[in-house]
């Protein structure tokens, strides 16, 4: 699980150019909209991408990514369970 | 004769020319591997928006910033030429589309690719909700949008923003000559002014622009040019050509693209070169001739009153 959050971190990084963070930058459980990394609506749509290339995983309930996207605790989560 | 008085310019290119006093200071013709030479975008833009721009709106947005700032007036139109546009986004996303087998495709490449971005980020950037134009018109971009932004200035507008920004990708070696012409090494550059029917802190502007798509005798259409502006060859002091024109001796003469590059917004630097030119020396009359591409001639007359 720990492996997979790193990876996670890492791709989140490089698909949503966030060039001056680091994996290390990004907490498990930090909240990644509002007030967090401070990403936005679009970086939702990347992160649908993000999970169908390189999980397979398609969100069919485009209103479940509120929970899903919270933080990469729950995006780690939410690939275990669905891979 | 209306004028169009030059109030500021920023210019990022292959030459230290960002906020620099005059880019002759440092001139010198580039070879092939020279480099942009980039300000601190961070400096201009928020890390949150600057993350999904790519170098041309980048240059773009922070040429336009820091001419709002050196004007300290909102803009009442903006006008921008870019024959290319956002190359990398749309290399980018086109790429995706042939190589994915995923349903989605990245959306932030998608949205930036289209040619009317650096105009629209200029105007998020700014909060700006002025007339805002993006001309489109290959090696004649830049002369196109200065054209509607004299007529915005024409209209009763005081502070117009004009420019043009065009970026090299690796793909555009490929594509020589059919899409770019191979004279001189691929570049990138953006160059933006505010112009204004009131003079600025100098007495430079903009007096005629002139296009022809279709130009089978450019020699014709210059006299003609400039016979319309009474004004005779002996009385131009400086010819900045993308090839090597001259009329006699009595002018100097500068090939544009030795010190810009390739790429198609050069006349844009060349009228930064000319307004320079003009400010250091006891000079009156710079034309820039625009004829990058056969059958395609622009021409931009610069004065100093």
């Amino acid at each position: 699980m720990s492996e997979l959050k790193e990876t996670l971190k890492a791709q989140i990084i490089e698909q949503l150019n966030l060039e001056d963070l680091t994996v290390a930058d990004i907490a498990d459980d930090a909240p990644l909209f509002g007030e967090g990394l401070g990403l936005d609506s679009i970086d939702a749509l990347e992160f649908i991408v993000l999970l169908e290339q390189n999980y397979g995983i398609k969100i069919a309930d485009p209103s479940e990514g509120k929970e899903i996207f919270q933080s990469v605790d729950s995006l780690a989560a939410y690939i275990e369970k669905n891979q | 004769m209306n004028m169009y008085f030059i109030h500021t310019i920023a210019s990022i290119s292959h030459q230290d020319s960002f906020q620099v006093p005059n880019v002759f200071e440092q001139l010198e013709k580039l070879g092939d591997d020279s480099d942009i030479v980039s300000p601190n975008y961070k400096e201009y833009v928020p890390p949150t928006a600057l993350r999904r721009l790519g170098p041309v709106l980048r240059m773009g947005l922070t040429a336009s910033i820091e001419c709002r700032n050196n004007v300290d007036a909102d803009f009442d139109a903006i006008s921008v030429g870019t024959a290319l546009g956002c190359l990398k986004d749309t290399e980018k996303f086109l790429v995706t589309i042939h190589t994915t087998t995923s349903d989605f495709l990245s959306p932030t490449a998608f949205i930036q690719s289209t040619h009317n971005t650096i105009g629209g980020q200029i105007s998020l950037g700014l909060k700006n909700h002025a007339y805002n134009m993006t001309h489109t018109q290959n090696n004649l971009s830049f002369e196109v949008a200065l054209i509607d932004a004299m007529m915005c200035v024409n209209e009763g507008k005081q502070n117009v923003l004009v420019g043009a920004a065009d970026e090299k990708i690796d793909f555009l070696a490929q594509a020589q000559p059919d899409l770019i012409p191979d004279t001189h090494p691929l570049t990138s550059g953006a160059s933006f002014f505010v112009i204004s029917p009131k003079k600025g802190k100098t007495s430079i502007g903009v007096r005629d622009v002139y296009t022809n798509f279709n130009a089978t005798n450019s020699d014709k259409d210059i006299q003609n040019f400039l016979s319309k502006n009474d004004i005779s060859t002996d009385d131009i002091n400086v010819i900045l050509s993308s090839s090597e024109q001259s009329f006699s001796d009595k002018q100097e003469t500068l090939n544009y693209l030795d010190y810009s590059g390739m790429h198609y917004s050069a006349p844009a630097f060349a009228l930064h070169l000319a307004h320079d030119y003009l400010l250091s020396k006891d000079k009156q009359l710079a034309l820039i001739i625009n004829d990058m591409c056969p059958g395609r001639l622009g021409l931009t007359l610069v004065q100093k009153q």
